[in-house]
Protein backbone atom coordinates (compact mmCIF):
# COMPACT_ATOMS: atom_id res chain seq x y z
CA UNK A 1 0.00 0.00 0.00
CA UNK A 2 1.44 3.50 -0.96
CA UNK A 3 2.27 6.12 1.65
CA UNK A 4 1.78 8.56 -0.62
CA UNK A 5 -0.03 10.26 -3.79
CA UNK A 6 1.96 12.33 -6.80
CA UNK A 7 -0.10 13.58 -9.49
CA UNK A 8 1.31 15.83 -12.32
CA UNK A 9 -0.19 17.84 -14.65
CA UNK A 10 1.33 20.21 -17.49
CA UNK A 11 0.90 24.22 -17.61
CA UNK A 12 1.47 26.30 -20.59
CA UNK A 13 3.03 29.10 -18.68
CA UNK A 14 6.70 29.72 -17.33
CA UNK A 15 7.30 28.48 -14.15
CA UNK A 16 7.59 31.53 -12.96
CA UNK A 17 3.97 32.79 -13.19
CA UNK A 18 3.16 28.88 -11.80
CA UNK A 19 4.93 29.23 -9.06
CA UNK A 20 3.31 32.54 -8.52
CA UNK A 21 -0.37 31.33 -8.49
CA UNK A 22 0.69 28.82 -6.28
CA UNK A 23 2.28 31.27 -3.97
CA UNK A 24 0.48 34.55 -3.58
CA UNK A 25 -2.38 34.55 -1.50
CA UNK A 26 -4.45 36.94 -3.66
CA UNK A 27 -3.94 33.94 -6.39
CA UNK A 28 -4.24 30.54 -4.38
CA UNK A 29 -7.78 31.77 -3.94
CA UNK A 30 -8.88 31.45 -7.15
CA UNK A 31 -8.03 27.85 -7.42
CA UNK A 32 -7.71 26.23 -4.26
CA UNK A 33 -8.99 27.94 -0.65
CA UNK A 34 -11.77 30.09 -0.98
CA UNK A 35 -9.97 32.47 1.02
CA UNK A 36 -6.81 32.71 3.53
CA UNK A 37 -5.97 34.71 6.39
CA UNK A 38 -1.66 34.77 6.71
CA UNK A 39 0.97 34.56 4.19
CA UNK A 40 2.39 31.64 2.14
CA UNK A 41 6.46 32.27 3.26
CA UNK A 42 8.36 29.74 4.71
CA UNK A 43 6.99 29.51 8.69
CA UNK A 44 3.94 30.95 8.09
CA UNK A 45 0.69 28.95 9.26
CA UNK A 46 -1.92 31.11 7.97
CA UNK A 47 -5.81 29.62 7.70
CA UNK A 48 -7.56 28.43 4.68
CA UNK A 49 -11.63 29.07 4.55
CA UNK A 50 -13.20 26.62 2.14
CA UNK A 51 -16.77 27.99 1.84
CA UNK A 52 -18.10 30.17 4.96
CA UNK A 53 -18.09 27.53 8.11
CA UNK A 54 -14.66 25.91 7.03
CA UNK A 55 -11.03 27.02 7.64
CA UNK A 56 -7.86 25.29 8.63
CA UNK A 57 -4.43 25.97 9.61
CA UNK A 58 -1.13 24.98 7.63
CA UNK A 59 2.08 25.13 8.30
CA UNK A 60 4.38 26.57 5.56
CA UNK A 61 7.72 24.08 5.35
CA UNK A 62 9.30 25.29 2.59
CA UNK A 63 8.76 27.98 -0.27
CA UNK A 64 11.62 28.17 -3.20
CA UNK A 65 11.39 30.09 -6.03
CA UNK A 66 10.64 29.58 -8.69
CA UNK A 67 10.80 25.86 -7.94
CA UNK A 68 9.05 24.57 -5.10
CA UNK A 69 6.63 24.74 -2.39
CA UNK A 70 5.55 22.54 0.85
CA UNK A 71 3.28 22.42 3.60
CA UNK A 72 1.89 20.78 6.10
CA UNK A 73 -1.96 19.62 5.94
CA UNK A 74 -3.61 18.21 8.87
CA UNK A 75 -5.99 15.46 6.99
CA UNK A 76 -9.95 15.42 7.62
CA UNK A 77 -8.98 19.02 9.28
CA UNK A 78 -10.99 21.15 6.96
CA UNK A 79 -12.36 22.76 10.73
CA UNK A 80 -8.92 22.16 12.54
CA UNK A 81 -8.53 24.93 14.64
CA UNK A 82 -5.59 24.31 16.80
CA UNK A 83 -1.45 24.40 16.80
CA UNK A 84 -1.04 22.80 13.62
CA UNK A 85 2.65 21.64 15.31
CA UNK A 86 1.08 19.88 17.95
CA UNK A 87 -1.17 17.26 15.37
CA UNK A 88 -0.30 14.70 13.18
CA UNK A 89 0.06 15.71 9.50
CA UNK A 90 1.04 15.26 5.56
CA UNK A 91 3.23 16.46 3.73
CA UNK A 92 1.92 18.71 0.42
CA UNK A 93 4.90 19.32 -2.07
CA UNK A 94 4.77 21.13 -5.41
CA UNK A 95 7.66 20.91 -7.73
CA UNK A 96 7.73 22.64 -10.57
CA UNK A 97 10.28 22.07 -13.80
CA UNK A 98 10.33 23.58 -17.17
CA UNK A 99 9.31 21.98 -20.12
CA UNK A 100 8.83 22.40 -23.56
CA UNK A 101 6.29 25.09 -23.96
CA UNK A 102 5.55 25.17 -20.33
CA UNK A 103 6.10 23.75 -17.13
CA UNK A 104 5.14 20.82 -15.23
CA UNK A 105 3.96 21.03 -11.86
CA UNK A 106 4.30 17.31 -10.00
CA UNK A 107 1.99 17.38 -6.65
CA UNK A 108 3.07 15.26 -3.99
CA UNK A 109 1.16 14.21 -0.89
CA UNK A 110 2.82 11.96 1.80
CA UNK A 111 2.78 9.98 4.67
CA UNK A 112 -0.39 8.51 5.05
CA UNK A 113 0.85 4.92 6.15
CA UNK A 114 1.72 6.61 9.95
CA UNK A 115 -1.06 8.95 10.61
CA UNK A 116 -3.25 7.65 13.83
CA UNK A 117 -5.83 5.48 13.07
CA UNK A 118 -8.86 8.40 14.08
CA UNK A 119 -7.60 10.62 11.89
CA UNK A 120 -6.89 8.43 8.81
CA UNK A 121 -10.75 7.89 8.64
CA UNK A 122 -12.01 11.59 9.64
CA UNK A 123 -9.83 12.01 6.51
CA UNK A 124 -11.48 9.36 4.59
CA UNK A 125 -14.60 10.76 5.54
CA UNK A 126 -14.11 14.80 4.53
CA UNK A 127 -12.81 13.44 0.97
CA UNK A 128 -14.87 11.05 0.19
CA UNK A 129 -17.27 13.64 1.27
CA UNK A 130 -15.55 16.71 -0.81
CA UNK A 131 -15.30 14.39 -3.35
CA UNK A 132 -18.87 14.05 -3.66
CA UNK A 133 -19.91 17.77 -3.32
CA UNK A 134 -17.45 18.46 -6.14
CA UNK A 135 -19.29 15.92 -8.69
CA UNK A 136 -22.85 17.83 -7.95
CA UNK A 137 -21.31 21.08 -8.80
CA UNK A 138 -19.49 19.90 -12.05
CA UNK A 139 -23.14 17.74 -12.32
CA UNK A 140 -25.02 20.94 -11.78
CA UNK A 141 -22.70 23.07 -14.16
CA UNK A 142 -23.41 20.92 -16.96
CA UNK A 143 -26.67 20.43 -16.32
CA UNK A 144 -26.74 24.34 -16.86
CA UNK A 145 -24.76 24.60 -19.61
CA UNK B 1 -13.60 -3.31 9.11
CA UNK B 2 -12.49 0.29 9.12
CA UNK B 3 -10.42 1.66 6.00
CA UNK B 4 -8.31 3.34 9.35
CA UNK B 5 -7.22 0.06 10.90
CA UNK B 6 -6.07 -1.38 7.13
CA UNK B 7 -4.01 1.96 7.12
CA UNK B 8 -2.32 1.12 11.00
CA UNK B 9 -1.81 -2.60 9.81
CA UNK B 10 -0.04 -1.63 6.75
CA UNK B 11 2.18 1.16 8.63
CA UNK B 12 5.30 -1.01 9.18
CA UNK B 13 7.86 -1.91 6.42
CA UNK B 14 8.03 -5.68 7.96
CA UNK B 15 4.14 -6.38 7.02
CA UNK B 16 4.56 -3.97 3.24
CA UNK B 17 6.49 -6.35 2.47
CA UNK B 18 4.59 -9.20 3.25
CA UNK B 19 1.75 -8.02 1.73
CA UNK B 20 4.21 -7.22 -1.60
CA UNK B 21 5.17 -10.19 -1.78
CA UNK B 22 1.63 -11.74 -1.25
CA UNK B 23 0.60 -10.15 -4.36
CA UNK B 24 2.41 -11.73 -7.07
CA UNK B 25 1.56 -15.23 -5.49
CA UNK B 26 -0.90 -17.48 -3.60
CA UNK B 27 1.61 -20.13 -3.11
CA UNK B 28 3.19 -18.73 0.54
CA UNK B 29 2.69 -20.81 4.10
CA UNK B 30 4.44 -18.79 6.97
CA UNK B 31 7.91 -19.98 6.36
CA UNK B 32 8.38 -18.89 2.96
CA UNK B 33 6.27 -15.66 3.21
CA UNK B 34 8.71 -14.78 6.43
CA UNK B 35 12.09 -15.85 4.76
CA UNK B 36 15.23 -13.11 4.14
CA UNK B 37 12.71 -10.98 6.31
CA UNK B 38 15.23 -10.87 9.20
CA UNK B 39 12.10 -12.31 11.55
CA UNK B 40 12.11 -15.48 14.40
CA UNK B 41 8.70 -17.71 13.34
CA UNK B 42 7.54 -16.13 16.10
CA UNK B 43 7.80 -12.24 14.94
CA UNK B 44 6.63 -13.57 11.76
CA UNK B 45 3.34 -15.10 13.69
CA UNK B 46 2.58 -11.73 15.57
CA UNK B 47 3.10 -9.53 12.08
CA UNK B 48 1.00 -11.85 10.09
CA UNK B 49 -1.62 -11.86 12.90
CA UNK B 50 -2.36 -8.56 12.90
CA UNK B 51 -2.27 -8.51 8.91
CA UNK B 52 -5.52 -11.53 9.79
CA UNK B 53 -6.83 -9.05 12.45
CA UNK B 54 -7.32 -6.54 9.91
CA UNK B 55 -8.67 -8.82 7.51
CA UNK B 56 -5.87 -8.30 5.31
CA UNK B 57 -4.49 -12.13 5.24
CA UNK B 58 -6.23 -15.48 5.66
CA UNK B 59 -4.52 -17.67 7.52
CA UNK B 60 -5.45 -21.89 6.31
CA UNK B 61 -4.10 -24.49 8.85
CA UNK B 62 -2.39 -26.82 6.02
CA UNK B 63 -0.96 -30.09 8.11
CA UNK B 64 1.86 -28.69 9.86
CA UNK B 65 2.11 -25.47 7.97
CA UNK B 66 -0.24 -22.52 7.31
CA UNK B 67 -0.83 -21.58 3.81
CA UNK B 68 -1.02 -17.41 3.79
CA UNK B 69 -3.13 -15.71 1.08
CA UNK B 70 -4.48 -12.07 0.39
CA UNK B 71 -7.49 -10.49 0.99
CA UNK B 72 -8.53 -8.90 -2.28
CA UNK B 73 -11.28 -6.72 -0.52
CA UNK B 74 -9.84 -4.99 2.26
CA UNK B 75 -7.14 -3.74 0.36
CA UNK B 76 -9.73 -2.39 -2.32
CA UNK B 77 -11.21 -0.32 0.42
CA UNK B 78 -7.75 1.08 1.14
CA UNK B 79 -7.02 2.02 -2.24
CA UNK B 80 -10.26 3.34 -2.67
CA UNK B 81 -9.18 6.36 -0.04
CA UNK B 82 -6.38 6.81 -2.32
CA UNK B 83 -8.06 7.37 -4.86
CA UNK B 84 -10.58 9.27 -3.95
CA UNK B 85 -7.73 12.21 -2.64
CA UNK B 86 -6.05 11.26 -6.05
CA UNK B 87 -9.52 12.52 -7.92
CA UNK B 88 -9.50 15.55 -5.53
CA UNK B 89 -5.79 16.80 -6.39
CA UNK B 90 -6.55 16.36 -10.08
CA UNK B 91 -9.43 18.57 -9.31
CA UNK B 92 -7.39 21.18 -7.80
CA UNK B 93 -4.26 21.10 -10.49
CA UNK B 94 -6.97 21.47 -13.28
CA UNK B 95 -8.81 24.64 -11.59
CA UNK B 96 -4.61 25.52 -11.06
CA UNK B 97 -3.99 25.11 -15.02
CA UNK B 98 -7.29 26.79 -15.89
CA UNK B 99 -6.15 30.09 -13.73
CA UNK B 100 -3.02 30.39 -15.09
CA UNK B 101 -3.58 29.64 -18.87
CA UNK B 102 -6.12 31.58 -19.28
CA UNK B 103 -5.75 34.49 -16.29
CA UNK B 104 -8.91 33.89 -15.15
CA UNK B 105 -10.72 32.34 -11.86
CA UNK B 106 -12.50 29.40 -12.75
CA UNK B 107 -13.13 27.90 -9.75
CA UNK B 108 -16.68 28.17 -8.35
CA UNK B 109 -16.87 29.98 -5.18
CA UNK B 110 -18.94 28.34 -2.40
CA UNK B 111 -20.58 31.23 -1.04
Amino acid sequence: MQDSIQREITIKAPKERVYEAITDPAQIITWFPDSIDGGLSKGDKPFLHFGEHDKTQIYVVAAQPHDYFSYRWVPGGNTFDGDIASVPTTLVEFRITETDGGSVVTLTESGFASLPADIIEASFKQNSGGWDFMMERLEKKFAEA
Amino acid sequence: MLVADTFKALGDPVRLQMIQRLSQSTQYTVGSLSAGLGLTRQGARKHLQLLADAELVSLQPRGRQTKVTLDATTLAHAKRFITELELQWDQRLLALKDFVENDVPTKQTNT
